[in-house]
């Protein structure tokens, strides 16, 4: 059972290779490939995107059904910890740019502080609170960060 | 050799004026504070120190930024093995086994022998530079662009098969990071490539996004929740920073070998210190009659690194000042900060301004020992870093994160690049893929590419050049041979048994 999975997970490990490599070379050929001699600027994605497409397909014809690395300790994820991590670096960028310094820092703490599952609410909120303090004080007072502490769009 | 005794010399009496000195000081201190900070490199630190420097004379200005570079490296070091976060490239593979030797209850000792050996390459970098530099400028001036491809290949192969598990996987994130280097402006043509009509990507992938994406928020991504807390607290006083005798014993060699690696490197431009440290890692464990405790805890596996890096570091030095071709983007910067004050890098430079070059080689000297006394008492404040639970340190991660790189451009488009490759780097690690090689791959594409179409360009297209020309012709036999070994070595190596993988394992994010 375990090992099934592992040969799915390699082979889906390969196949998204494949993916990109496809990707990559499509997209590099409608840039100018041109020659040896005088290369394009779809020259090296277009071999590179070959390459990963041969090295995808080689790791799914090599694939053993076992795990090469001995090791598989990102077989699941936690989806509510990876969740509120990711909103937590899309606060910073979405308030950074509407409101300013102070709100993108609070809302990046706070959402991501939520993640783990040992942390509650209030812990969060007291996290999130000293670090803007601290962020502030260091990057706007004592680095003049460009960013404006509130800001309106 | 003795008009460089003398001017050595000559430079200490610049490097200790103390206008100048406090200057360096605040450099390296600076440099070690954001080192040792999750998310912040000297990059950005440097970027954003530039504007300070405008009022101050050349000379206090260049050993001030220099400092940083320097001193990050120390305190990179520190991060990588207590808090597994390379804030500067070169430190990924010293995470490897810095960061389990912590979880053993060694990570004093690993810095103590981080510092031992970062002070060793340092000064042995330092004397080659000072002695050797005409006769390694007047060999790299020689280099033409089929040796300097063939090279870059030779680093590209080595670095694939350093990562732990299947080399093919290595060789797929290689060329994953190559891929990564080609997105935005091609600087012959100028068409934008792979940018999805995103004009923030015409200036490519930020390095700094790429690497906090792919080490820190990746990371956190596949460990929130499933880390067990209690491994990540050791304890280190400045007592446990003295390595025993045995450890010292055993990191000796690596710590020669891996200066050496940083000092051959180090005198060919294009070569930046990651290369060399990924470098030296792989020799060891290649060399190393157990390799599979490499990634475990091996104290080799972070002296020789460690060391090559260093060394690398000042010699990195040499094509900057005396060729004017900067090895990465902080050589660059330290370049840009130089022709702001009016002085022309290039060969003119060690005669025209000797009390730069000469004043910045001697300040090495005194900044390194400097920092050898200052990490050993601030130890405990770095330790009290670690004493914050897990639950509380990723989230603040993030935001340092968030903000420094932020800071490298003033773009928010970047902090969405951390995002992006944080899920990316997740992905690659469920799939059992090592992400370190991407960043290898990353730096080296747009140089490889560059000047692989030079060559190509100079031989009207014949692939002979490689083989013709005697210094191509011995690093293209090497990465041959290198492929060829783990090729072979894989087709040779029976399906491991079921046992094999059910095996527990330490956890550590970078393979």
């Amino acid at each position: 059972m375990r090992v099934q999975r592992l040969a799915t997970r390699n082979r889906l490990g390969a196949l998204l290779m494949l993916v990109t490599g496809a990707g990559v070379a499509t997209a590099g050929w409608s840039y100018h490939v041109g020659t040896l001699k005088a290369m394009g600027a779809g020259f090296m994605p277009v071999i590179l995107g070959v390459f990963l497409c041969l090295i995808g397909f080689a790791l799914l014809v090599t694939d053993r059904g076992v795990d090469q690395t001995n090791k598989s300790h990102a077989a699941s994820v936690d989806m509510r910890g990876a969740l509120c991590i990711l909103l937590g670096v899309g606060a910073f960028v979405i308030l950074g740019g509407l409101l300013g310094l102070v709100p993108a820092s609070f809302a990046s703490v706070f959402l991501s502080a939520l993640g783990d599952r040992k942390n509650t609410v209030r812990d969060a909120l007291y996290l999130a609170i000293a670090a803007t303090l601290v962020g502030v004080c260091i990057f706007h007072y004592g680095l003049h960060l460009q960013l404006p502490l509130f800001s309106r769009g | 050799m003795h008009q460089s005794t003398i001017d050595l010399w000559y430079g200490f009496s610049i490097a200790l004026q103390p206008g100048n000195l406090i200057w360096a000081v605040v450099g390296v201190l600076i440099g070690n504070l954001v080192g040792v900070l999750p998310g912040m490199g000297a990059l950005s630190t440097i970027s954003m120190l530039l504007p300070l420097t405008y009022p101050l004379a050349p000379v206090p200005a260049i050993l001030m930024l220099a400092g940083v570079f320097y001193g990050s490296m120390y305190g990179g070091a520190i991060g990588a093995i207590l808090l597994n976060l390379p804030s500067h490239p070169p430190h990924a593979v010293t995470c490897l086994d810095g960061y389990p030797l912590t979880k053993m209850g060694r990570g004093g000792a690993a810095l103590g022998i981080t510092m031992m050996s970062s002070f060793f390459a340092a000064s042995v970098g330092i004397i080659v530079m000072v002695f050797l530099s005409p006769a390694l400028v007047r060999v790299a001036t020689r280099f033409g662009p089929a040796e300097i491809s063939s090279i870059m290949l030779m680093g590209l192969v080595a670095g694939a098969t350093m990562s732990r598990g299947s080399p093919l996987k290595g060789l797929a994130m290689t060329v994953f990071g190559l891929i990564c280097g080609t997105v935005g402006t091609d600087t012959t043509s100028g068409v934008i490539r792979l940018a999805f009509g995103m004009t923030d990507l015409s200036d490519g992938i930020e390095l700094g996004a790429l690497c906090m994406g792919l080490f820190g928020v990746a990371d956190f991504i596949v460990s929130v929740n499933r880390l067990n807390t209690s491994s990540v607290r050791p304890k280190v006083t400045m007592k446990d920073m003295r390595p025993t005798g045995a450890e010292i014993k055993k990191s000796i060699l690596p710590m020669f070998r891996g200066t050496l690696i940083g000092t051959l490197f180090g005198a060919l431009p294009g070569t930046g210190p990651t290369i060399t440290s990924f470098l030296a890692y792989a020799l060891e464990r290649r060399i190393s009659r157990n390799p599979e405790r490499f990634g475990k805890g091996e104290l080799a596996g972070v002296a020789s690194p460690e060391a090559a890096s260093h060394s690398k570091t000042q010699m990195d030095f040499i094509p900057t000042m005396s060729l004017g071709i900067p090895g990465d983007a902080i050589m660059a910067l330290l370049l840009g900060a130089l022709i702001i004050k009016g002085i022309q890098p290039g060969p003119q430079l060690i005669s025209d301004h000797p009390d730069v070059f000469w004043g910045l080689i001697a300040s090495f000297w005194v900044g390194n020992i400097l920092l050898v006394f200052l990490n050993i008492p601030m130890i405990g404040i770095w330790v009290r870093m670690l004493r914050v639970p897990y639950r509380f340190l990723f989230p603040l991660a993030t935001f340092f994160i968030c903000i420094g790189v932020y800071c490298a451009r003033n773009s928010l488009f970047d902090v969405g690049e951390v995002a992006a490759f944080g899920v990316i780097g997740a992905l690659l690690l469920i799939f059992d893929f090592p992400v370190a090689p991407i960043v290898l791959g990353y730096v080296l594409g747009p140089l490889l590419e560059e000047n692989f179409r030079r060559a190509l360009l100079l031989s009207n297209g014949s692939f002979l050049v490689f083989v013709e020309h005697p210094i191509c012709a011995v690093f293209v036999s090497f990465s041959v041979l290198i492929a060829g070994v783990q090729i072979f070595s894989f087709i040779r190596r029976p399906p491991r048994q079921k046992a094999d993988v059910s095996l527990p394992t330490p956890r550590f994010p970078l393979r």
